[in-house]
């Protein structure tokens, strides 16, 4: 058949090009790496090796890449879903710490009537959903009614966060008074979810996310709004698609995932609201899950495995500090420079997307 | 009295930082380029302006570190945006998040974890005589070189742009590039200067930061402002004129939110230093009928 | 030996990916005529003068002024030369005035702003020459007709010996012609060399001196003025040898008499919309349109049309009067549900407004038909099978040139793009097929698919609105047209009753 013909030999083509984007970015940018970390006085091969090999050595390395994967993934999704609209949510910092927030508050403040975990938990995992959905969609309002570009609301909004967390961390009714750093008291046990061999239980809702993105985006009829907005604006709205409907849905439910992902955080590693506890290996897991995505070209079905190889490199980072004593701010700084080559080659090799 | 010359004295000094931020963004802004990478560019430029001023003792020393600092954030948002077509929001965001963890890295490797905080030389101040006693105006006069200067890159911005032809050839890029294109203007080195020279002074913002306000460089000392330049930028609507004058009211807020906060016992402080950030978004709410942006700002122009 | 030629591009070869825009190109124009530069869209004329006025690199070949080899790399240097253009868009910027449009670019006082007395200045070109507009005004304030006026301004101000002038009968009507005529005959006399670029026939045969075909990229012939007919410049510019075309080189089409529609499909009462821009809106509109007629609403860009079009499938827009499509009224219905009547729509900027540019052409054709029941399950989901059969069938029906509806729309050619937009008007059931500019820019086999698409609906009892700049157009396909000037209808003209010229006044005006 022609036609089959053709589409696949346009998807071969397509693969191969990714695949050297890929490799030529990390190429160039592995060698840069090396270089800066030889002229530190650092081993380069073992290095590398520690950076990337540290998650697969140990039961501990791989248990610690998924809880890493866990978050990030939901962070990533918040970033994807209004960029598929070409708008950038870089709120997934604040919407975390929002969602985990209103989880530790409302957990501590009903801990006491004595509700059963199969109640609890959906309740919380709720709570979480709606608080950093509500923080997502109050940027994409602003950008509806008020024209605000979503990068500034988002990132007033993260801040704003960032002050509310601390003060529900130190306020009277939820701090722990044991702590010298602002920690709220601990969830009530109806509240926590466990780990099975060392797998948090949280990988559920991740896995549960993965394929509601998926399906909402693909198959709905808001997913084809959503890609279509993205395609063309003004195309979409001549042929009837509402904008301001669409960018508040994209920017809630960008918000939501990353809210979710804070209040599992919470939920099920820490058992609390620590201060700060939606960072990782140098920075806010908002950030890598801005470059992970971008990695990804805003793909959402790229998101899982990039999520994951992130994590990987996060965990070969805190491996490197703790080991070798290479700053983890190193390991950042190389990911937001492959990031960048990354861009810039898939510019020259694919303008068109890819299509 | 002096509660009030203090407050526009204090007001002043944030201000500076503000106003050359927000105007870093709007001399760029002005040629088509949206220069997101402020914030990276402020803690950048902090951390790297400091060491330097640190280790050469001048002062000056480090202001030059941090304006080049910031030259060279704009150079690369211009080059790779004109260069390879790369989305200007995408390229800033990159660069802010690139700023953030070259700044702690650097600090890292150059201090390293200290019991006490390196100090950084100050700037010298200028002190006008017979006005530096008046209360009030001596709280405007009496501030370091760098707010002067701050004042005259408002000025020469201005002239530039609304008083000289050049200026209204490079503000007729950011309307509309074919139509500076078509009449023989270099759009791309108008683009590259222009964007240079704003990230500079944006890095020039950065250093103030930690040499004439804090004394020494901390992680996040920038504490959003670069971001708040940006909300500054679009409702001075790109002028340099108004841009001052945002700057003015965005340290004061910042000013008064800090006073308000050491003297209120019963709301909890964090909301008063929530009050800044608030305050952006309310403002752009107001002043949304009223903004104005160059027609091009955010696109990349190409002839075919 | 005296060179006669005032510039010869030599050789000119042009390439746009796999396109080859122009093939082994050699053209010159004497001096102190007005030389035209004919062929239909697409044919390389715009890329050929480009290339000329450093706007475009070409791949291979030189160019000449004055006999002397030049090199061209940008606008900055064919000013030098003395060469000026105005594009078929206008390139001025529209927050500033004329005045200042006009000053852009000059060498001396990059320093400072001497507005009055460039202004003075500029009124004395203005009056050797008859052309006038408001100075302190700003461009985006002004019609086009005006606008392109202040870009001739513009390049004669910066010394041009040689005007390139690209489609400028766009915006102008029969009467404005005559005197963009005149003000160029002015010219002459005085020594500036024009080169008029056009696809319409008549155009040149009225205007140049002499005129140089192409086709497809390649040099067909040049011809003086005495060698000029109809006749042998439509044979240069077709390849299609047995296509009839009228004097604007639009293919000719039959419109057999056939009984329209007792009712009126679609009634439009005492219409009120805000204008956008600098455009009046509407005020006041009323007509009919019925099955089995195409109705022509003339306008020159910028007196409401772009205002008629949007409200007609958004009637949110509507601050005033009704629509009524079948009887019902369409008032308060989302764009969605006016498409579910039986409206369909084609906008006039297809890249800008009516593809998705990245998308699949089956993920176009769903466009607008996205939430009919035939394309949705339960409601929520997308049924992607449909959506595939009707881009299928699409692409069958109107020729699309593509092998499969997967391949991303924008590797379409523009005919093409036109083909999907409008065949996917008619995915689902329509009487009433609202069309804006639908030929604009494309190549004469691709038009006369569309006239003949038009005339089939019409044929079939349905109801068609065509919002046409282009009044030849119009009076090829219309049953009758009516004129929309400044936000008025300001008469209807039967098919008998088509002047060009007095249709013309009426749009202007007059």
């Amino acid at each position: 058949m022609k036609k089959k013909n053709i589409i696949q030999k346009d998807l071969g083509t397509k693969l191969l090009r990714s695949l050297f984007v890929y490799g030529l970015a990390l190429l160039i940018a592995f060698g840069l790496i090396s270089i800066i970390i030889a002229l530190l006085g650092f081993s380069v091969p073992e290095a590398l090796k520690t950076l990337v090999t540290t998650s697969f050595k140990s039961a501990f390395g791989f248990q610690e890449t998924i809880k890493k994967t866990i978050p990030l993934i939901f962070t990533t999704y918040a970033f994807t879903i209004p960029f598929m609209i070409k708008f950038f949510n870089i709120g997934a910092w604040g919407q975390m710490l929002f969602g985990g927030t209103a989880v530790a508050a409302v957990g501590l403040l009903i801990g006491n009537f004595g509700l059963p975990s199969f109640i609890m938990i959906p309740l919380l995992v709720v709570v979480g959903i709606l608080a950093g959905g509500l923080w997502g969609w109050f940027a994409g309002f602003l950008k509806a009614k008020y024209d605000i570009n979503p990068i500034i609301s988002t990132i007033m909004l993260n801040f704003v966060a960032v002050l509310f967390v601390n003060f529900i961390a130190t306020s009277p009714t939820f701090k722990d008074p044991l702590e010298g750093h602002p920690i709220t008291r601990p969830l009530p046990s109806s509240a926590i979810l466990s780990f099975f061999h060392g797998i948090p239980y949280s990988i559920i809702f991740a896995v549960l996310a993965i394929i509601f993105v998926y399906i909402l985006l693909k198959k709905t009829k808001l997913g084809y709004e959503i890609t279509s907005v993205g395609y063309n604006l003004h195309s979409s709205q001549t042929y009837g698609i509402n904008f301001q409907k669409t960018i508040m849905l994209t920017f809630l439910l960008g918000g939501a995932l990353a809210g979710l992902g804070g209040a599992l955080e919470v939920m099920n590693i820490h058992g609390k609201l620590i201060e700060g506890f939606a960072k990782t290996s140098g920075a806010q897991f908002g950030v890598f899950g801005i470059l992970t995505s971008l990695v990804v070209a805003g793909s959402p079905t790229g998101v899982p495995i990039a999520a994951f190889f992130m994590a990987v490199l996060l965990v070969g980072a805190d491996a490197l500090q703790r080991t070798m004593q290479i700053p983890v701010e190193m390991v950042f700084l190389s990911q937001a420079l492959i990031v960048l080559l990354i861009v810039i080659i898939r510019k020259k090799f694919e303008p068109n997307g890819g299509k | 009295m002096t509660f009030i010359t203090s407050f526009i004295s204090q007001t002043m000094v944030y201000a500076t930082v503000y106003t050359l931020t927000s105007l870093g963004i709007i001399i760029g802004g002005r040629t088509g380029i949206f220069n997101v990478s402020a914030e990276g560019i402020l803690l950048a430029s902090a951390s790297g302006g400091f060491l330097t001023a640190y280790l050469t003792g001048s002062w000056l020393v480090g202001f030059i570190a941090g304006a080049l600092i910031g030259a060279a954030f704009g150079f690369i948002l211009a080059f790779v945006h004109e260069t390879f077509k790369v989305n200007q929001f995408i390229l800033g965001i990159i660069l802010v998040i690139f700023g953030s963890g070259l700044s702690d890295l650097l600090y890292k490797i150059v201090v390293g974890v200290r019991l006490s905080a390196p100090q950084a030389p100050s700037v010298p101040g200028v002190t006008i005589p017979f006005f530096s006693k008046i209360p009030i105006i001596s709280g405007i006069l009496n501030q370091d070189i760098i707010v002067y200067f701050m004042y005259f890159a408002v000025i020469i911005s201005y002239w530039f742009y609304y008083k000289t032809k050049v200026g209204l050839e490079t503000r007729a890029i950011g309307e509309n590039p074919k139509a500076a294109d078509v009449v023989g203007v270099n759009v791309k080195r108008r683009r590259y200067l222009a964007t240079i020279i704003g990230s500079a002074l944006i890095g020039v913002a950065g250093a103030y930061l930690p040499i004439a306000i804090t004394g020494t460089y901390s992680p996040d000392i920038s504490a959003g402002r670069g971001f708040m330049a940006i909300g500054i930028a679009i409702f001075a609507s790109w002028k340099p004129q108004r841009a001052i004058l945002g700057g003015f009211l965005f340290a004061g807020i910042e000013v008064i939110a800090f006073q308000l906060e050491l003297i209120s016992a019963n709301i909890p402080y964090q909301f008063f230093l929530m009050l800044p950030f608030i305050s952006v978004l309310v403002i752009m709410m107001i002043f949304k009928k009223q903004i104005e942006f160059p027609a091009s700002v955010g696109s990349p122009y190409s002839r075919e | 030996m005296e060179n006669k030629n005032l510039v010869e591009l030599k050789n000119v070869r042009k390439v746009f990916g796999k396109v080859i825009a122009l093939d082994n190109v050699t053209f010159t124009a004497s001096k102190g005529e007005i030389h035209g530069l004919l062929g239909e869209n697409g044919s390389g004329k715009s890329t050929l003068m480009n290339i000329l006025y450093g706007l475009y690199s070409p791949d291979k070949g030189e160019i000449y002024i004055d006999g002397k080899k030049v090199r061209i790399s940008s606008p900055f240097d064919s000013i030098k030369l003395g060469i000026g253009m105005v594009h078929q868009i206008s390139t001025l910027v529209p927050e500033f005035t004329a005045v200042e449009n006009i000053i852009l670019g000059t060498p001396e006082d990059k320093f400072k702003l001497p507005i009055k007395e460039e202004g003075r200045k500029v009124k004395k070109i203005m009056e050797e020459l008859g052309l006038t507009f408001p100075l302190d005004v700003k461009t985006k304030e002004l019609p086009a007709g005006v606008k392109q006026k202040i870009e001739i301004i513009r390049a004669l101000h910066k010394g041009a010996k040689l005007l390139i002038l690209d489609e400028p009968t766009t915006s102008l009507v029969e009467s404005e012609f005559r005197q963009l005529l005149k003000s160029l005959r002015a010219l002459v006399k005085k020594g500036v060399t024009v080169i008029f670029i056009t696809h319409k026939i008549k155009e040149i045969m009225e205007s140049c001196d002499s005129v140089t075909v192409l086709r497809r990229g390649k040099v067909q012939d040049t011809l003086d003025k005495g060698q000029m007919t109809k006749e042998k410049l439509v044979k240069l510019m077709f390849m299609e040898k047995d296509i009839k075309v009228t004097e604007s080189a639009l293919p000719k089409v039959e419109l057999p008499t056939i009984k329209r529609s007792k009712k009126p499909v679609c009634v439009v009462k005492n219409i009120e919309v805000k204008g956008k821009e600098k455009s009046k809106g509407l005020k006041n509109i009323s007509f009919d349109v019925y099955g089995g007629e195409i109705f022509g609403v003339a306008s020159v860009s910028g007196n409401g049309e772009k205002e008629l079009a949007s409200v007609m499938i958004n009637p949110s827009l509507l601050s005033n009067g009704d629509i009524l499509v079948n009887g019902e009224s369409i008032k308060h219905l989302s764009t969605l549900s006016v498409f579910n009547k039986g409206v369909a729509y084609t906008p006039e900027d297809r890249i800008k407004e009516g593809i998705l540019n990245d998308g699949s052409i089956k993920e176009n054709v769903l466009l607008g038909h996205h939430t009919e029941k035939r394309f949705l399950k339960k409601n929520l989901f997308i049924n992607w099978d449909e959506a595939a059969k009707a881009a299928k069938k699409t692409i069958k029906d109107y020729n699309v040139a593509t092998p499969s509806e997967e391949l991303a729309i924008r590797r379409l050619s523009g005919g093409n793009i036109q083909k999907v937009i409008m065949g996917r008007a008619f995915v689902s059931p329509t009487d009433l097929l609202i069309t804006h500019n639908p030929t604009s820019g494309l190549d004469v086999l691709t038009v006369e698919f569309i006239f003949n698409k038009l005339v089939e609906t019409r044929n079939n009892g349905g109801a068609v609105l065509c919002i046409n700049e282009d009044l030849d157009e119009l009076m090829i396909i219309s049953d009758r047209i009516a004129v929309l000037h400044n936000g008025e209808l300001k008469g209807i003209f039967q098919r008998s009753e088509f002047d060009k010229y007095k249709i013309g006044l009426l749009m202007i005006g007059s």
